[in-house]
Formats: structure tokens, sequence, C-alpha cells
């Protein structure tokens, strides 16, 4: 039936070409207008409706703002993070200097040391001198940023006793200098008359010290060290520059936790059975660290004891050190993935960062076991470290003799333990990038490090919490610039608004980030700069845009063609096909007209 | 592993401060282990294995998060989720509760559904517990390596008031049968052993041998007792031993090795103990059976102690003195035809759908009455002078059964009866669409005489959303298994010895509900063509199409025009144009118009033509945008 009544159309446009003669070329009445205004307004109304069309196959996109996300970036590409820190120098016991002077030498050795690469994180340099004379008179660069008083540091006296106290003395001496925006590092010069050798320390907090006669005559060298101090160990934290472990390297769960995971694993019971009182380690060693780094990392303590857990390399008998021996090359395959159940944490949520530190207890076909290093040297830790994994120690027990039948269980010994913790410490400052040597070396000298308590001085959470801001924010412009990249490239997919509040809060925060690290606030910076990373990787890893697969040109086109296709041409060729009809009309109407006229 | 290892030389990292004396003590309470192997040969030739684990830590408060034999997972996920009591159970195969026995401690405690069976008790305020069970249902599943996390959306489970055999608000429980239990859910399981299957009786679960078993099922129940956590771990294995059939009906002879095709070469050296149980039922001399051999059979190894019971021996093997020289296999030879029946429940449960067809059917639960009732009816507490039997009947319905509870009917000896005359107790609640699933409880008082009792239900099949279809919908959907349970019969092994403080023996002096669970029932539901929201919109949309299409042609039509037109035609026709008109004409039912159109052919045939030209053109171009614009994205 339809296409019969198609049938007869095309022969309805047809009467122009043969009809009588003067039908053909005229008619007397105005050509009528109805079928065009059918035709027109179906297919008006068809267009006016497109974009309501449009409009309820959208697909929801919450909107992002691209464009500040390609400026963080570029930002942070472009100029890398830097704190400003305030480095104060006093030299006492030198009697003809100039402060400015001094003040302008130390200013090139800081900079030529710094050099042309600035990495992030890095310090925005303030430098302030006092010298004091050996008649105890005071001269300052201007401005002074510290209230030194002056006659406090004795010449003769200072640096008597213990280390620790000197730093402790040199806490109170400061004390009043935490004024200024970031955080103040102070140097120390002291010029004694009775002959000492040169002495230089570094202490807990963000002092240092250098003591020794005759240092005014060797004023060059002095200067020297007192900036490398000040940009070597203060600023870059004692890392060498070209150390295999990148500072990127930051092992923090990207939602800022930390999960240390302790794991005593005898490798063969029948033997022996060794356990641990970790509760008190816990409290008492471990505590005090996490507490120390809370700004950077919330860190959680974990323990577990495993059996048979044998590693999966094996170590040959040595008989010049009579003792087993695994060598550096062994160590890739040392860790047993198969028999050691290290992970399962049901502590570590989502995106922390799990470090695992093993005790490795041998079994008696390989006791005593020992790491050699490559220089034929046995390794004194016997134990290595595999970055942004965690670290392993081998322990030894006591004695290799199997004593009896039935294995008995011991209990490794609190000094034993001790060993094992500061071995833990070592090679957890190890995995933040920091040395585990209390001394730093340079070509000037050596300074002596004092090691704290905690685990990391105050001038290390510094330089920690420096470049934590620094990694964050990096990893946060990188992860918003992939999901802005991947938003863009597919264009129908789903984007919630949540996903879209993630990301505005992210670039929030990492605002707040910049501006509160260029004010000098390290741990509020540490801070907004963890939250913009957390934020940044849950919208990027954000369920909707993992799961929902998105609503496709191809499905909207299926559903929608079979009906708009066929009906779309019947009425485009219909308006067509009444306007050209309507046209031909009014030409033959108006040459009718002319010739009633002419007529 | 992919990762790169470094190696670092790490000197000693000098921490005076650290040398600080710290007084090591020894805690006051230890954590325990002790494992422990049950062995018992079944009426039909098979035997029962159940190996048992136990794990206890002192509360966690005084001991803090560091454990030393107890698995770190578990207590974490203690104390994550607060769980006060869960058990988790993987099975697979259908328990024979008429050869397997029914109303002892080892059936009652351990024969589980098919697939896996979750309950927990959480420790958390009323209104936080469907949470906590949403997070620890995702937690077990990544643990386990099964699909436990189905069991979060609330249509797949439950909380159970009193149905369930334990009262109390804050208990959820769901299962899932369909899940497939294999060796990655007990690896994991192992794993929580501090031996894993290295040494001791583990060492036993030789994959192949376990997973050809009649009946499997891996159980881990944990518990918050005063005296901290109690985690078992059991596994439960009926195996057929390889023998040849003599032809003089005599039980199979089997030995561990031949079982399990591996020995035991010494304990688990952490276990504080460590046994294996040799449980023989139905013996004609008990007094007899101390000995090692006697005429009835022979045991390989000499057994440490001898525990009689009312109704059988238990043999207890201490695997202390076993070594790699001398390892543990016991054997069992037997020399005489033996025959005997296992304690049976009071009733044995079977469940079966009725009805055919799409659109609804009925599910019974029939109860028999077993041979074991005469001797427990004796047992049973007296009503009014009258004896009975209460059975608790437990039920989840998924919501896509829409279960018409006022046509349930409980027919007793093929009797109809009036609900109240036995239905005691009866708690229901409802399924709602999409959002929960329905559950029924009912509590039987019976007639000890009974001999049969049926319990029937009518139900519609719902329809799910395209969305909601699993792979694979053809196969049919399971209703998971129902759970009898009677509350006056209790299990227990009651030993004329003094007993000691052996786990797995205290275990069973326990006294324990006597439950059985029916079978899954697969319920096929109508399964549409899952292309056919795509043939409907087509075809709708074609239909649609031709009618707008006619339409608007029939609007614009001028048939004053047309008829001017055709008569100023002249009269000579092509034979089959007259015969097409002639037909229309008849189609149409209007007489023919004898001067019929006749455009010259060719002038018709080029017209044609070029709008046929046009029209191919026109889809052409719109399917070359189309290629252009979407190979473009």
């Amino acid at each position: 039936m339809e296409e019969t009544s198609d049938h007869p159309n095309p022969t309805t446009d047809t009467p122009g070409t043969t009809p009588e003669p003067d039908l053909e070329t005229m008619r007397s009445s105005k050509p009528g207008l109805k079928r065009l205004l059918i035709t027109t307004t179906v297919l008006f109304s068809f267009l006016s409706g497109l974009p309501f069309l449009w409009k309820s196959v959208e697909i929801y996109r919450s909107q992002l703002p691209f464009h500040d996300i390609d400026s963080l970036s570029d930002q942070v590409k472009s100029a890398p993070l830097r704190f400003p820190c305030t480095f104060h120098a006093v030299f006492v016991g030198f009697g003809s200097n100039d402060p400015d002077q001094l003040r302008s030498e130390i200013q090139d050795g800081v900079n030529q040391l710094i050099g042309e690469s600035s990495q992030c994180g890095s310090c925005n340099v303030s430098i302030s001198v006092t010298v004091q004379s050996p008649d105890e008179l005071c001269s300052e660069t201007f401005p002074s940023t510290c209230s030194y008083r002056c006659g406090v540091i004795k010449r003769d006296s200072f640096g008597r006793g213990l280390d620790d106290a000197v730093d402790e003395s040199l806490d109170d001496v400061f004390s009043g200098c935490s004024g200024g925006i970031g955080k103040m590092y102070s140097v120390v010069v002291v010029n004694k008359e009775n002959g000492d050798e040169v002495k230089a320390v570094v202490g807990k907090r963000r002092h240092a010290w250098i003591v020794g006669s005759g240092l005014e005559e060797r004023f060059g060298e002095v200067v020297g060290r007192v900036s490398e101090v000040f940009v070597k160990v203060f600023m870059n934290g004692g890392r060498e520059e070209g150390d295999s472990i990148r500072g990127e390297f930051m092992p923090v769960g990207s939602d800022g936790r930390l999960v240390l995971s302790f794991s005593l694993l005898n490798s063969n019971p029948r033997d022996w059975i060794y356990d641990w009182d970790f509760q008190r380690i816990d409290e008492a060693l471990l505590a005090p660290v996490t507490k120390a780094l809370a700004p950077i990392a919330n860190i959680s303590v974990e323990s577990q004891v495993l059996y048979h857990t044998p590693k999966s390399s094996f170590s040959s008998w040595d008989e010049k050190l009579q003792s087993y021996i695994f060598r550096t090359s062994d160590l890739p395959f040392f860790v047993n993935s198969n028999e050691w159940h290290l992970d399962t944490s049901a502590g570590a949520s989502g995106r922390s960062k799990i470090l695992q530190f093993v005790v490795y207890i041998p079994s008696g076909k390989e006791c005593p076991l020992h790491l050699q290093l490559p220089n034929e040297e046995i390794s004194k830790t016997n134990g290595f470290i595999s970055p942004m994994w965690g670290g392993v120690i081998v322990w030894n027990p006591r004695s290799c003799d199997k004593d009896s039948e039935s294995p008995s269980t011991n209990t490794i010994s609190p000094q034993d333990l001790e060993k094992i913790v500061e071995v833990f410490l070592g090679q957890f400052r190890q995995l933040f990038g920091f040395k585990s040597e209390a001394t730093y070396t340079s070509e000037l000298g050596s300074y002596k490090i004092l090691p704290s308590e905690r685990g990391f001085t105050e001038w290390e959470l510094d330089v920690l919490s420096r470049k934590h801001t620094c990694f964050n924010l990096r990893s946060c412009a990188t992860t918003l610039g992939s999901l802005s990249r991947l938003v863009q490239s597919l264009p129908r997919m789903i984007i919630k608004d949540e996903i879209g509040e993630q990301v505005k809060y992210s670039l929030k925060a990492a605002k707040l980030a910049q501006s509160n690290a260029s004010l000098g606030g390290y741990s509020s910076s540490a801070s907004s700069s963890r939250e913009a990373r957390s934020l940044a990787e849950n919208a990027f890893f954000h369920p909707s845009i993992m799961s929902v697969s998105y609503f496709s040109y191809e499905h909207c086109f299926a559903v929608y063609s079979p009906f708009f296709l066929p009906v779309a041409g019947h009425v485009v060729l219909a308006a067509l096909r009444e306007w050209r009809r309507y046209k031909q009309e009014k030409a033959k109407y108006l040459t009718w007209l002319t010739r009633k006229k002419a007529a | 592993m992919a990762r790169t290892v470094l190696t670092w030389w790490i000197p000693l990292l000098i921490l005076q401060s650290f040398l600080l004396a710290i007084a090591f003590g020894s805690n006051e309470v230890e954590e325990e282990f002790s494992e422990s192997l049950l062995l018992k040969p079944l009426p039909d030739r098979k035997v029962l294995a159940h190996f048992h684990f136990e794990n206890r830590a002192p509360p966690s408060n005084s001991h803090g998060r560091h454990h030393h034999l107890f698995p770190k997972a578990i207590s974490q996920l203690v104390q994550k989720f607060r769980v006060k009591e869960m058990e988790l159970s993987f099975t697979q195969g259908p328990w024979n509760h008429e050869h397997w026995g029914g109303s002892d401690t080892l059936s009652s405690m351990n024969a589980k559904p098919v697939g896996v069976e979750l309950w927990a008790v959480f420790d958390v305020p009323r209104s936080e517990v469907d949470t906590s069970w949403k997070n620890l249902t995702h937690a077990l599943s990544g643990l386990f390596c099964a699909s436990i996390n189905f069991l979060e959306s609330s249509t797949s489970y439950a909380a159970p008031t009193w149905g369930f055999g334990r009262s109390s608000d804050k208990l959820r429980y769901g299962s899932l049968p369909r899940e497939a239990v294999c060796t990655e859910n007990l690896t994991p399981w192992l794993k929580l052993l501090p031996c894993r299957d290295k040494d001791g009786i583990s060492a036993l679960m030789n994959r192949p041998s376990v997973y050809r078993g009649f009946y499997h099922s891996q159980r881990l129940h944990l518990s918050m007792i005063d005296s901290g956590m109690l985690l078992e771990q059991s596994l439960t294995v009926v195996l057929q031993p390889d023998t040849v059939y003599d032809g003089k009906d005599l039980q199979p002879s089997w030995s561990l090795s031949s079982l399990f095709g591996r020995k035991v070469v010494g304990k688990c050296v952490l276990a504080k103990s460590s046994n294996v149980y040799l449980q023989m039922e139905g013996l004609a001399h008990p007094e007899a059976h101390t000995l090692l051999k006697n005429e009835e059979f022979e045991l390989s190894i000499k057994p440490d102690r001898t525990l009689r019971e009312t109704s059988s021996v238990l043999f207890i093997f201490d695997i202390d003195k076993s070594s790699d020289s001398e390892p543990f296999d016991l054997s069992l030879t037997w020399k005489l035809p033996s025959k005997w029946s296992c304690q049976q429940a009071p009733l044995h449960a079977s469940r079966f759908l009725m009805g055919s067809g799409n659109e609804r059917g009925a599910i019974a639960i029939l109860l028999k009455a077993t041979e074991s009732q005469d001797k427990l009816s004796g047992k049973d507490i007296t009503n009014g002078g009258r004896c009975r039997i209460k059975a608790n009947v437990f039920q989840i319905f998924p919501w896509y059964v829409k279960v018409y509870y006022h046509t349930l009917q409980i027919f007793v000896d093929q009797q109809q009866n009036t609900s109240s005359e036995v239905l005691k107790k009866i708690n229901v609640s409802p399924s709602a669409d999409k959002m929960s699933s329905g559950m029924m409880e009912m509590m039987l008082e019976l007639p000890c005489e009974v001999k049969s009792v049926a319990i029937s239900i009518e139900y519609d099949k719902g329809f799910l959303h395209i969305d909601e279809y699993p792979p694979d919908a053809n196969q049919g959907f399971d209703i998971p298994s129902a759970l009898i349970s009677f509350p006056d019969h209790h299990a227990s092994l009651d030993f004329k010895e003094e007993l000691s403080t052996l786990p797995l023996l205290s275990k069973f002096k326990d006294k324990s509900l006597v439950r059985s669970y029916t079978e899954v029932l697969l319920v096929p539901l109508t399964t549409p063509d899952f292309s056919m929201p795509y043939n409907v919109i087509t075809i709708t949309c074609t239909v649609f199409a031709l009618y707008f299409g006619s339409l608007l042609n029939a609007l614009r039509r001028r048939i004053g025009e047309e008829e001017r037109f055709l008569k100023s035609k002249g009269k000579k026709t092509g034979g089959l144009k007259q015969l097409l008109s002639r037909f229309t004409a008849k189609i149409r039912g209007r007489p023919v118009e004898s001067p019929s159109s006749e455009p010259t052919a060719a002038a018709q045939s080029s017209v044609l033509s070029s709008k046929l030209l046009f029209k191919i053109i026109l889809v052409a171009g719109v399917a070359a945008a189309w290629q252009y614009f979407s190979t473009d994205k």
C-alpha cells in the first residue's frame, strides 16, 4: 500500500513538462501556499526538535578546569618550587672582617654550589652574617634577621664537652631567631686561640659549628665550608647529586599513608624457632620515628612472624670465612615471593604504600649466612634494601648448632633486637634518600653529623618536607594532566560531578601549597600538597571512570537512525519539491499577469 | 618479581641514645596452635578425613597488634570490622546424610551447603552492621580469592532472627550456591596456618587427592571468647579408598598414604598438640578393641589411647614420634565384613521444585522420618504427655522468586494440616524487588510418630532488568539451601573416660545443634533474547517512518491535478503498465481509469533512474560522512 501511494509522487511534479500549451507556461490563479506551508512547518518542527534531541542524548560531563590544570603543570614544570630559607653565619673571634664582605663571599660560594640547575624543593637563600671580634664587639649585616646577643658565645669555652650539649646550648642562643619567613639555619665559626684541629659538627636541630684555631688565616677555606654546610647539608640533606636513588623516590602512598610491615622469617622452624617482642620495639624505638615523620606521612606499624620461608637464592660455603656466603649478584633472587607471604594487610587501604622490613633467620643448612660485598668484604649489617619495596636483614643465631631433636623456641635478645632496629632505621633513612652514615665528607673536609634518637634530625625533616611538597605537587600536576588529556580524548565519557569537585579541590590545595611554600610554611605546604596529590589520584582512579563504558556514537546512531533517517529523507524531499513547484507556479502566474497587462 | 633490587651496604648507624635499657619480660598469655586429624570409616565404603586446626590468641587490648602465630590478616580483619563471630565455608559436593551421619557433631558442624556460606556477628551499633558486612565481604573476597563480594548487595543476604539457631540482631547471613571451590581457595586458607602445608598434618593435603573426593568442605570459624580470639580452621573430605572389590563384602582397607598419596613425617613444630584420631562406629565387640589386632580389623600403629563412647570407639595417635625415617602412616585392614549405620537426624530433609512453565511454580520441603527416630524419641521432652519433635526451617528467597506466603501449606503424613497445629511460630520478611531478599523462618512442632512432613509454598517468577542477568543466564538461578535445625536435639560425643585437654575432642564434647542443609534448587527464569531491544527499536522505527512518510505524501498530493494530467495523456499504454494500473485499481477498489496515465516510457524511466540515482548518492553520501565522522574519533 505504502509503496503504491509513494509512486504517484513523481508524476505530480511532471505536469509542468507536458500540459496544454497555455497551461504549460502560465496560470490564471495565484498558486496555493497550503502544501508548502505544511511541508515547511513539518521540516521546521523537525529542525527545531534537533537541539532537544541532541540535548537528550548528551551524556553528563562535569566541567573540568582544563585551563587551570594546564597552567598548574606549566608552573610546576617551568618554575620549580622554592622555599625561603634564612642562613645565618656567626663568626666568633674574627678581628678584621667586614660582615657585608663576608656575606657576599658566602653568597658567591652558595650560588656556585647551587649552580644553574635549581632543583625542585630547594631554597630561596637569604644570608646574614654576624662577626664577633675577639674583644666581643659585634658587627652585623643589615637587615639583621636574628637578634644574636653579642658575646653569648664565648670564644674559648665554646665547643668543650659533648657535642650534644653544645647543640643544646646553640639552640638556646638562637632561640630568639624564629622570626622571619622560612626556617632559619645557623653556622657558628669559632676561631680559637690555642691550637686545636678544625672540627665541624652538624647538630640535631638546625645548627652547625666549625671550631678550630687559626681560622682567620685560612679565611677562604672557612667561607667555602660555611657555604658548603648551607647548601650541601642544610639544603640538600647531604645527598649526593649522582645518587642512584633518585630524589623523586618518596616511599609514601598517594593517600599520604605508609605502612611499615615488619616480618620475622624463620626459614626452617625444624632447626630453631626465634620469636621477638615486637610490641616493646614498637613502643620504645619506632614510635618516636613515626611521630617525627608525622607531617610527611601517616605511618602505621605492623608485624608478623612467618615460618617455613626459605630464601630462593643459593649460598655457598666459604672455607676462609667459615660461613655461608651470598653475593650481591644473588640479591635479586633472595626475596622468595612464592613462600614469603608478606603481603595481605587489611590495615593498608587502597593506595597506601607498604614498606616491608624482613628479618631472615637462616636454617641450619645455611648458618651462618653472610652477605659478601663486591670488594670481598663481609657486610657489617648483613642486609640490603630494595627501593620502594623495603629492606632485608639476615640475622644469624648465636650458635649454629642444632641443640636437640625438638627445636626450642627462643626470643631474640633485646641487645640483638636493638641492633636490628638500628639497621632498620638506617635502611629506612636510605629509602627516604638519606645517608645512613654519621659523617658527611666533601673535598674540603668531613663533617660529623649528630644522629637524632628520632631517626631524622630537624634539618633532615625540613629537607624531607621540602622534597615531599615538591614531589607531591609534581605528581599532582602530572596526574591531573593525564586526567585532562584522557577526558579530552574521550568526548563521550561520562564525568561525574564528584570528579569535577575533586579536581577543583585538588587544584585549590595545590595553589595553597604553593603559596604556603613561598611563605615558608613547611608543614602546612607539605600537608596541603599531600591533600592535592591524594585528591588528584582519587579523581583519576574514580570508579566511574574505570568502569562506566561511555555511551558511544555507534549506539546512538543504531538507536535513532531507523526512524530519523527515512523520515528526514521524506520531509526534506517533500519540502524541496513543494518549494520548487511553488516557484514554478509563481513564475507561471507572473507571466500570466504580465500577458494580461499587456493584453 | 619484577622489581629491581639494588644493593646497598649499610654501615652501622650509631644511635647512642638507642641503648635504652628495655626490660623484656615474658608474656603472661601465649598464642597457641594445635592441629588434629580425625579419620572415620563410613558405612558406604568411604573414609571421612576431618582436619582441624585451632589458633588461639589472647585479647588484643592486652597483647597489642603484634602476633607470633596468629595470622595477621585475620586479626586485622577483626580489628577493622569489629567481628564478634564469623564463619566462612567453601563446599563442593553434597553431604550424604543417610550414610555419613546426620546427628553427630561432625556432620552437624561440618555438613555445609554447596558453594560459599558466610555468616558474621558484629560488635558495632545496629545501624552500622550492614556497612561492616559489606566491607567484610570485600575483604574476605580478596583474602580468599573468591567472589564473596557478591554477598555485598542487599539482595543476597538476610538478617535471621531466631531461625538460624543464633539469635542476635547483629547477625548477617548469606550464601553463594554457584561458587566453584578449588585450590585457589585452599591456598590462602592454608596461608593462615603457621606451618601452611609444609609440615605436620596439613602436609597431607595433596591437592589432587583432596579434590578427587566426594565431598570437600573448608571452613573457617572465628570467635571472640573470654580469653581472646579463637580461630578454627577445618577441612572435611570424604574419600573413596582405591580397592578392588573382592566380592566378600569387606570394607575397603586403607592407609594414609593410599588415601592422600603422602605421609606425615612429623608434627608442625609450632603446634602445641598434634594428634590423629580414628573413630570406629558400630563395632561388634567394643570391649576387645583396645588391642592392636583383633578378629575384625588390624591397625598398623598402636594407638596411644583408646576412648569409648556410647556407639563408637576412638583411637588416639600422637604423631610426635614420627620422623623422616619413620613416617606416620596409619593403615586399617578389615578382616571381617562389617556393617553399621550412622546416627541419623530425627528427620531427613530434602527440597524440590514443583510446577512447570516460566511463570510460576512451587517449592516443597519434604521432611521424612528416619530410622533413628525411634531411638531418639525416647530422649525427647514430652509435651503434655505427647512426644514432640521441634524443627526450625530457615530459608532465603531471592527477590526474583516472588513467594506468596499465604499459599504456605503443611502436610503431615499426607494430610493437610491447619497451620496452627504444627506451626508454632513463623517469621516472614517479604522481599522487595531489587532491594532485598525474602526470608522465612518457621518453627514446627511435630508428633514423634510422624512419617513425613511436606511444606509447600507457591511463587511467581520475576523479571529481571536486562543488566541484571548474569552471564549464561540460561543455566538458571540458584535458590540457596534451606537450613533445618532441631533445637531440642544436640549432638555431642559422650566419652566414658575423663577427657584431657585435646582441642578437637573438647570441641566434640560440647553440645552442638543438630542441623542439616537441603539441596540447592535451580530455577529456570525466562531469559530474553539479549539483542531484542535493538530489534524492537528497528522494527518500530521503520513502521513509524513508513507511516510518517506516506502521511506526508498524502497531505501534499494534488488529486485534481493528477487526474487532469492523466486525462491529457494519450490512450496508448504498454500492456504491462495497463495491467499494473488495473491491478492497483482492483486493490484500491476503484473503477479502472480507462484513460490511464502514460508517460513516455523513456521519460518515466529517466525520471525514475535520476531519482534512484539521487537517492543512492544521498545514502552513499550519508554513509561516507558517517564513516569519516566515526573513524575520525
